[in-house]
């Protein structure tokens, strides 16, 4: 068993856009590159979190991991097996292995089945289980889990009948009931109220430790991904600019992408109301159909100098130990 | 700065025992259940609380828009002490609503019409409300992009070719340019990424610095308020759990209702290394059917039996400090 | 527990439904047909309408083209209902070996117009001579027909006064009718029945005055041989009005012909149009649901379907196959699918892009399992709305083609009836009776599925989205 369960190796995918005539005339191709080279390994265990803002590619990354999306180039390891492209059969197999947690609990399941359907689910797809009443004995098991007690109540309730935090356990039960490895969580709780968001990472957490289980995070909330992961990377426009400890990139951000956004977080401290915040960012996002040559984040920074925009675009490089910083200027910065 | 002392005669906005009542089939939801509170001239306001704790309904009621079966049953709205609940709807629209008070409401960005250019939705909704001739408006509407830092030069575009924060911006600049004194922003920067987050806050207090302008800004975000509000009003279940400062609230000392210490627990610090966060067990009550006595007694960790038969009532423990706890009261 | 879900989303549906008024009338009639129907047994007057609606002989007895019978409430003259006279008045007298049998008939006349015949009805077996005699409340006495009866087990021998006493009327007529009058009839093409029951005067003939009354008749039957018996006899009165629709050219009972109607035009109907959305709603989904090239193809193929009219069709299918209504709703089906493909399309893009379409993809479901578990349920309720709106036009077609004659000869519908009142002159000849009630039962049918339908397409579209 290798020490990563997941390696992405310069991850792509390219989206054709739909062209005008002239631009079929003159046989112009033009794509939205939402991944555009993401490279990161994922240790067994541990929950790597990817931070970035709408539109980054996180999302993207998090479905072409989920296989709902077939990547453009790059290469997927998991569990020391390639990946990228497979089979119809081995795609099966692969639904078991990696399982995902979507952002709206809701949205998730089927609104006119009952949770003991939702759960069910998986089983049927897998023929999992003898009969009806083995798998519900694994669906009441996977409601204890996390925490949904008792499971034979909730079992009966359809997701309207619960609240924002039961359902994403149900969704989460859900995505445990097949005993997969990885488990993508794409946003778990950002469509959850304050109070419980907390109960939800927690309980996330704690199956994690349990069952020995894999996340990949996937946020754009710094201050949740920092109490929850192992490992942060922060996404810009389709890549990787930062990674490393969560202590290390909050703490002692490198890249002023990640400057900038840890300045804009807002913190519930006293004292800031009629101070204007500094923000170290220009402009807005750029569209990802139109990637800036060079750095891609160059027109944005406040560091640019003529190096960042005519020269080749930076890799990602080692600051120290596991932090990783994707700027040409970081040292002097 | 947040001790910037604000008398009773600054007063823009005095609500008083406002009860607005959802008349269903099932009964009445009180979803703003009998609330008093006040805005002073140049402050904002923050209204925090989960969904469903009457935050967007106490703003609702204020622009005197409840949506059927909505209704306010009771209470007073002053603005500049002129009570606005016996008028009719017509005095409503031509003297209160955009023209005194006006409203950034939540997802508004996304309201925008699409087939038409931000210039003709601006320009129609500017001469709907005051009759002014073709330059006129378009000067307005020049200043008042101004403001919100946008060029003339979104006037032309439609609003898929503007990005999320540019819309936020439009939406309050249409807020603004009939020069309202008290603007509510219902959670202006929810769906918005962190950095034009910060840039929207950012505005936000320009604006209020130079046009004079009053806030009430909502949010579920302790954090967001924490950057923004002058004074805080916690809500629960339809009514004012906290009402303090910014200093009192976020302070040294920090909140007395067990309520918003709990929420303020919950939210995390970017900056602080937390092994576990704290969180609230439990749902908001059910408004149809709320608990008896103090709606926050069965999540509270600090219940005492008093809690669970009567209804506490907001009072002052320090000056512009009310709390409705019956623990705050006997320490 | 599924059962407690489905109890719970019927009344849920109920209380929606019951706000919509034009769907409630469209319920109403719906059940009040289903009624007729259920009660078609006991409620039609002629059991075996749906056997023998084309044989002759079951429908003798009745009146040719009476009216029907409320026909009386708004007539000041009225009209002879008709009636069947049993249990006579026997007597027997025995001459040697021969016996003679008299059946004695007391008919009570109290209308305005006569009768349109009288006809005696005999069961027996042998060879018997039978005389008839008519006597009137004013003490005169016809003495009618005298015939010879072969009679035969099982059969019945039928005696009409309307075709064996015209010439015994017509005497009877020349003791009081003027010779001018008289000379304007012929023997052959009088009335017998109308005089029968007509006063003894001037101008009988013409102007008849109905002789109210009790009226005595009688059959002296005389048997020879010991062997031969008698064993029923009938008198029918066939009126000039009958049953709650009257009766069309061919004596037929209309009341059981569109009493018989109404499970064809339902059968017809809701197979229909069941069948069609059923496919529809598949064939939607499917190509919404594999979108790029395959939704291109099934969308041409959806459009030459749906390019095609039906009404050609239909006239050449029906001219060219035998035309039977299964194979009517076969080809009705083929062509009606394309109704609801569009909006199935639609719902079904729609649906593919929710959460729990990828989340469920994402466990590993198949497209089957996906389209047929996730899909189609949700868009089912929406297309009860599209079943309910085609079933008036499957009936509409299904007459349209009876009419025309191409219609399943072997059933009664009303488009059936329809053809015939078209090839037996009821128009010409002013028989309202037997065109209204088919064509309205087919105009209400359709409106109450029109009205259900709208119904439900208010209460279900404004939920298109899926909660």
């Amino acid at each position: 068993m290798s020490e990563n369960i997941f390696e992405v190796k310069n991850l792509q995918k390219w989206f054709p856009v739909r062209r005008s005539m002239t631009d079929v005339l003159k046989n112009r191709l033009s794509y939205v590159k939402a991944v555009d080279g993401v490279t990161f390994n994922i240790r067994r265990g541990e929950i790597f979190g990817l931070v970035g803002e709408s539109g980054c590619g996180k999302t993207t990354t998090g479905k072409i991991l989920m296989k709902l999306l077939e990547p453009t180039g790059g290469q997927m390891i998991l569990d020391g097996q390639e990946v990228t492209h497979i089979t119809a059969e081995r795609l099966r197999k692969y639904r078991r292995e990696v399982q995902m947690i979507f952002q709206d609990p809701y949205a998730s399941m089927n609104p006119r089945f009952r949770i003991r359907d939702v759960l069910e689910e998986p089983l049927l797809i897998h023929k999992v289980g003898e009969d009806h009443q083995a798998r519900l004995q694994m669906v009441a098991k996977a409601l204890s889990e996390v925490r949904l007690q008792p499971p034979e109540e909730f079992m009966e309730r359809f997701p309207h009948m619960l609240s924002g935090g039961q359902r994403q356990r149900a969704a989460t039960a859900r995505s445990l009931i097949l005993n997969p490895k990885f488990i993508v969580a794409d946003e778990p709780v950002s469509m959850i109220d304050l109070s419980t968001r907390a109960e939800i990472l927690h309980m996330m957490k704690l199956v994690q430790r349990e069952l020995q289980l894999t996340y990949l995070y996937i946020t754009h909330d710094l201050s949740t991904a920092r109490y929850f992961t192992d490992t942060i990377a922060v996404m810009y426009l389709g890549r990787i600019v930062e990674m490393g400890d969560p202590d290390d990139v909050i703490d002692h951000p490198r890249h002023p992408y990640t400057m900038a956004l840890i300045s804009a977080v807002c913190e519930p401290v006293s004292g800031k109301v009629n101070r204007i915040k500094d923000v170290p960012i220009k402009g807005e996002v750029p569209s990802a159909q139109n990637i800036p040559q060079g750095c891609r984040f160059h027109p944005r920074c406040v560091y640019a100098k003529d190096e960042c925009r005519n020269e080749k675009e930076p890799e990602l490089e080692i600051v120290e130990g596991r932090h990783l910083v994707a700027c040409r200027r970081y040292k002097e910065i | 700065m947040a001790a910037e002392k604000t008398t009773q005669n600054k007063r823009v906005l005095e609500v008083k025992n406002l009860k607005l009542h959802y008349l269903t089939s099932q009964g009445a939801v009180k979803a703003v259940d009998d609330i008093s509170f006040c805005l002073n001239k140049g402050e904002t306001l923050g209204i925090v609380g989960e969904s469903g704790c009457g935050k967007t309904t106490t703003a609702v009621a204020l622009m005197m828009m409840p949506s059927p079966p909505g209704k306010i049953v009771g209470g007073q709205i002053l603005i500049e002490g002129k009570d606005i609940v016996p008028l009719t709807e017509t005095q409503i629209r031509k003297q209160i609503r955009w023209e005194k008070i006006s409203m950034v409401f939540q997802g508004a960005m996304n309201c925008l019409t699409p087939v038409y250019t931000i210039g003709k939705q601006m320009m129609e909704t500017l001469r709907e409300h005051r009759e002014m001739s073709k330059e006129e408006a378009i000067a307005r509407i020049e200043k008042y992009l101004a403001y919100v830092g946008l060029s003339k030069e979104v006037l032309k575009r439609y609003p898929h070719e503007l990005s999320g924060g540019m819309k936020q911006r439009i939406v309050i600049a249409m807020a603004l340019f009939l020069e309202p004194k008290i603007v509510l922003c219902d959670e202006p920067t929810t769906a918005l990424d962190v950095v034009v987050q910060a840039q929207i806050i950012n505005l936000l207090k320009d604006l209020k610095q130079q046009l004079d302008l009053s806030f009430i800004f909502i949010t579920h975000d302790l954090a967001t308020e924490a950057e923004v509000s002058d004074r805080l009003m916690v809500m629960y279940g339809g009514k004012i759990a906290e009402i303090g400062t910014n200093e009192q609230l976020y302070g040294k000392q920090g909140p007395m209702h067990p309520y918003t210490q709990r929420l303020l627990k919950a939210t995390p610090l970017l900056h602080e290394k937390v092994e576990e966060l704290a969180f609230i067990p439990g749902r908001p009550p059910d408004l149809l059917k709320p608990p008896a006595g103090c709606k926050f007694h069965d999540r509270c960790n600090v219940v005492m039996d008093r809690c669970k038969v009567d209804e506490p009532d907001l009072q002052e423990v320090e000056p512009d400090h009310f709390v409705a706890c019956w623990r705050c009261r006997e320490s | 527990m599924k059962l407690k879900d489905l109890r719970g989303s019927i009344s849920e549906f109920w209380n929606e439904f019951r706000k919509v008024k034009s769907g409630l009338v469209g319920l109403g009639i719906f059940v009040f047909f289903l009624l007729l129907l259920i009660f078609e047994p006991v409620l039609a007057p002629f059991s075996e309408t749906n056997t023998r609606w084309r044989d002759i002989s079951y429908w003798d007895d009745n009146p040719q083209s009476a009216y029907p019978i409320w026909v009386n409430f708004f007539s000041a003259k009225k009209y002879a209902k008709s009636s069947v006279l049993k249990d006579p008045q026997v007597s027997e007298e025995a001459f040697g070996t021969n016996r003679m049998m008299t059946y004695t008939f007391e008919y009570d006349y109290q209308y305005d117009i006569a009768p349109s015949d009288l006809i005696l009805k005999i069961q027996g077996t042998g060879a018997a001579m039978m005389d008839l005699t008519f006597t009137r409340p004013d003490g005169e006495t016809v003495y009618l027909t005298s015939s010879n009866l072969k009679m035969v087990e099982g059969g019945v021998s039928r005696i009409s006064v309307d075709k064996g006493s015209k010439s015994e009327a017509y005497d009877f007529l020349g003791g009081f009718e003027s010779r001018d009058n008289m000379r304007k009839f012929q023997r052959s093409s009088i009335k017998p029945a109308a005089i029968l029951f007509a006063k003894a005067q001037e101008n009988m003939l013409i102007d008849p005055e109905p002789l109210k009354g009790k009226y005595t008749i009688q059959a002296a039957i005389l048997l020879q041989r010991p062997e031969d018996t008698i064993s029923n006899v009938e008198l029918v009165v066939p009126g000039r009005v009958f049953g709650l629709l009257g009766t069309d050219a061919f004596k037929r009972d209309l009341f059981s012909g569109v009493l018989a109607g109404i499970k064809w035009a339902l059968l017809i109907g809701l197979l229909t149009a069941i069948v069609s959305v059923m496919v529809g709603v598949i064939y939607g989904v499917i190509s919404a649901y594999l979108g790029g090239w395959k939704d291109s193809a099934m969308q041409r193929v959806f459009e030459v379907f749906n390019s095609i009219p039906l009404l050609p069709v239909l006239i050449v299918m029906s001219a060219v196959f035998k035309p039977s209504i299964w194979n009517l709703i076969l080809i009705m089906c083929i062509f009606y699918w394309t109704g609801s493909v569009k909006t199935v399309r639609s719902m079904g893009l729609q649906i593919k892009e929710e959460t729990f379409i990828e989340a469920t993809r994402a466990l590993g479901a198949s497209n089957f399992r996906i389209i047929f578990k996730h899909i189609i349920p949700l868009i089912i309720p929406y297309s009860f709305a599209s079943m309910a709106l085609f079933i008036p036009g499957a009936i509409v077609y299904e007459a349209s083609i009876s009419l025309l004659g191409l219609g399943d000869a072997t059933i009664v519908t009303w488009g059936q009836i329809l053809r015939d009142a078209y090839t037996g002159g009821a128009v010409i000849n002013g028989i309202w009776w037997w065109v209204i009630p088919p064509g309205l039962m087919i105009a209400i049918m359709g409106m109450s599925f029109a009205f259900i339908g709208f119904a439900l397409d208010k209460i279900l579209h404004p939920k298109l989205r899926t909660r």
